[in-house]
């Protein structure tokens, strides 16, 4: 197994649930080496001393804080684990709230707690068990790599998973954005529409559905590439950033044609919404029958 | 006004709503910079091509896809652009969704969306209809070469955006090796433990957490600014207790934490370091050692680039 990128303990009260922590994500990108042009061999970032001007081995990289004054106050990693030793092997859990109630903006990275041996499975097993079929959340702090996180911890698929999160004061106000808005508030009839067309896309959220079409698409374009061939230019449609935008008086042209195209869609069987589609269940009655307005 | 990061387009069924992006969050963590320990100077990044053994600029360098070891296939940036398709600049609603069916494994980075030019009509009715359908759009954007997931809602006046991970960017917890107990909980540890999380129930506050640690890190450095050594942490001795319901009934019985911090909410205790020397906007202005290199400054280096060198150690 990998190594962890943490290891310490979950306290609970008085039980401590010592686990090993591993990321709950993992990297599918395609990634490029970045190559000198003239003989496409790989470049290497190497780290140099600005005052001496020779490459510095990676024992010899210290943190460095700058003062206000200008002067730099170097740090160890003991040092850093001295600022808050507790919290540097341990997550204490402080709290337990229900996941629904912690908006997504707070969310950052997930990671998976496993018990790093049979010695902790027991309370592990505990701790899972406990929390399985509650829908809530252990809320609890920890730091890791130089900072402290906030943290969610909930169960998820068997395994107790870490969830890290931003403090209040790291999410920004929307404020400034909401005070720009400057438009005509939308009609009842136009919302009514709109929700009807939310409805008729309504599913329930199967996260196997979406597929990352711009990754199979690079190594497509890699592939052809390494055949020989030619590679076109995107089409102008796709590199034209002019925003399009439907304007006040078509809103509702454009609402009624949208209902009728999915309906039509969905009647003729080819819903774009697949298995998981469910027919609308609180889609408000027509006020009047669906037309298709022609926009010239 | 932030500036917006991002400019494109919503299609929600046929209606059409231009749109910017602008950030959500901002970290405030505290920032290092890379320093070399044996005479404190600045630590450069450069690009240097293996063969010549030279630092090259950025105009003389290609992006290659390694097919095999030491063999890349090159690809230019217009090249590799070519795989953003109508994606870089619009966002299709596919499907909309309850919110709390999506697990918070999913979501990336949180972004807010103001409306683009002459979008503020179709922009509110949009956000009207979020908000009272009380679902969440999901459709996928490319941003910086790169496609996401993503979920559109109403939050307060405006429409947020989450960027989200594919569904095969999750590690499925079964790779994991969970050792199974030889002796599973008992009934009546786990309604114990039930009972516990009971006790410890309450309602989300995001105001009542304060990042503790960037005031006693920024402390630390002050202390370490005046010469003053930092003795080494004792080590924490974390056991598993052998008789989990003792522990259990101990803690139901509000005995405490063995050797706990205060225990939560944290009280805004008036901050020690009220003196403190406040930290620099910018690093590498007059007094400092060597100014970094122009163009090398994205490559100089913060705690997240160490990181990257060495994954496992800065922990420990």
């Amino acid at each position: 197994m990998a190594r962890p990128l943490w290891s310490g303990s979950l306290s609970f009260g008085l039980v401590n649930v010592p686990v090993a922590l591993f990321s709950a994500t993992r990297d599918r990108d395609v990634h490029f080496q970045l190559l000198h042009a003239p003989d496409c061999s790989p470049i290497e970032t190497r780290r140099v001393c600005a005052a001496e001007e020779k490459p510095v081995p990676w024992p010899e990289i210290a943190r460095g804080y700058e003062l206000e004054d200008g002067e730099w106050v170097l740090l160890t990693d003991e040092d850093l684990q001295a600022a808050a030793p507790r919290q540097s092997r341990t997550i204490d859990i402080e709290r337990f709230v229900e996941v629904a109630e912690i908006d997504p903006v707070y969310f950052d990275r997930s990671y998976l707690l496993v018990p790093p041996d049979e010695g902790a499975a027991r309370a592990y097993a505990l701790l899972s068990e406990t929390m399985r079929d509650s829908h809530r959340a252990a809320l609890g702090r920890f730091v890791m790599r130089a900072k402290e996180r906030l943290v969610a911890i909930r169960v998820r698929d068997g395994a107790l998973t870490l969830t890290t999160m931003l403090f209040g004061d790291e999410v920004r106000s929307a404020a400034e954005i909401a005070a720009e808005i400057d438009g005509a508030k939308p009609t009842r009839e136009q919302v009514e529409s709109a929700v009807a067309v939310i409805e008729e896309l309504g599913v329930e959220f199967d996260p196997t559905l979406y597929r990352d079409e711009h990754r199979a698409h690079l190594k497509r374009i890699i592939k052809r590439k390494q055949q020989g061939k030619k590679i076109a230019a995107a089409p102008v449609a796709a590199t034209a950033a002019e925003p399009q935008v439907t304007s006040a008086p078509d809103l509702m042209g454009a609402l009624e044609e949208s209902l009728a195209r999915i309906r039509g869609e969905t009647a003729a069987g080819t819903s774009k919404t697949g298995k998981n589609s469910r027919p609308a269940k609180k889609a408000p009655p027509k006020k009047k029958a669906p037309k298709t307005t022609q926009r010239a | 006004m932030p500036r917006s990061l991002w400019n494109g387009t919503i299609a929600f069924g046929m209606v059409r709503v231009p749109v910017k992006l602008y950030s959500a969050t901002e970290s405030k963590a505290v920032r290092f910079r890379e320093r070399h320990s044996v005479d404190g100077a600045a630590i450069e990044h450069r690009r240097v091509c293996v063969q010549e053994g030279k630092e090259i600029p950025y105009g003389e360098t290609v992006k290659g896809f390694e097919v095999s070891s030491g063999s890349y296939v090159t690809l230019s940036r217009e090249e590799i652009a070519t795989a953003d398709g109508p994606g870089a600049h619009m966002i299709e609603i596919e499907h909309f969704a309850q919110r709390t069916e999506i697990d918070p494994v999913f979501y990336e980075r949180a972004y807010r969306l103001g409306p683009g030019k002459l979008g503020d009509d179709s922009y509110l009715l949009l956000h009207a209809a979020l908000k009272r359908s009380d679902r969440v759009g999901i459709g996928r954007f490319v941003f910086h070469n790169k496609a996401h997931l993503v979920a559109l809602r109403a939050l307060d006046e405006v429409i947020a955006l989450h960027t989200m991970r594919f569904a095969d960017e999750l590690v499925p917890a079964g790779d994991l090796d969970i050792p199974t107990p030889q002796r599973k909980p008992s009934k009546l540890e786990v309604s114990a433990a039930q009972a516990l999380v009971e006790q410890l129930s309450s309602s989300f506050r995001p105001d009542e957490y304060e990042d503790t640690y960037r005031e006693a890190l920024l402390e630390l450095i002050e202390r370490k600014s005046r010469g003053e050594t930092i003795a080494a942490p004792e080590p924490v001795q974390i056991a598993p207790e052998d008789d989990l319901l003792e522990a259990l009934r101990a803690s139901l019985a509000g005995k405490g934490k063995a050797s706990g911090p205060p225990s939560s909410p944290r009280g805004k205790a008036p901050s020690s370091r009220a003196k403190a020397k406040k930290p620099k906007p910018a690093p590498g202005q007059s007094g400092a050692p060597k100014k970094v290199a122009p163009g090398s400054s994205r490559s100089s280096s913060s705690s997240g680039s160490r990181r990257s060198a060495k994954p496992a150690g800065s922990s420990r």
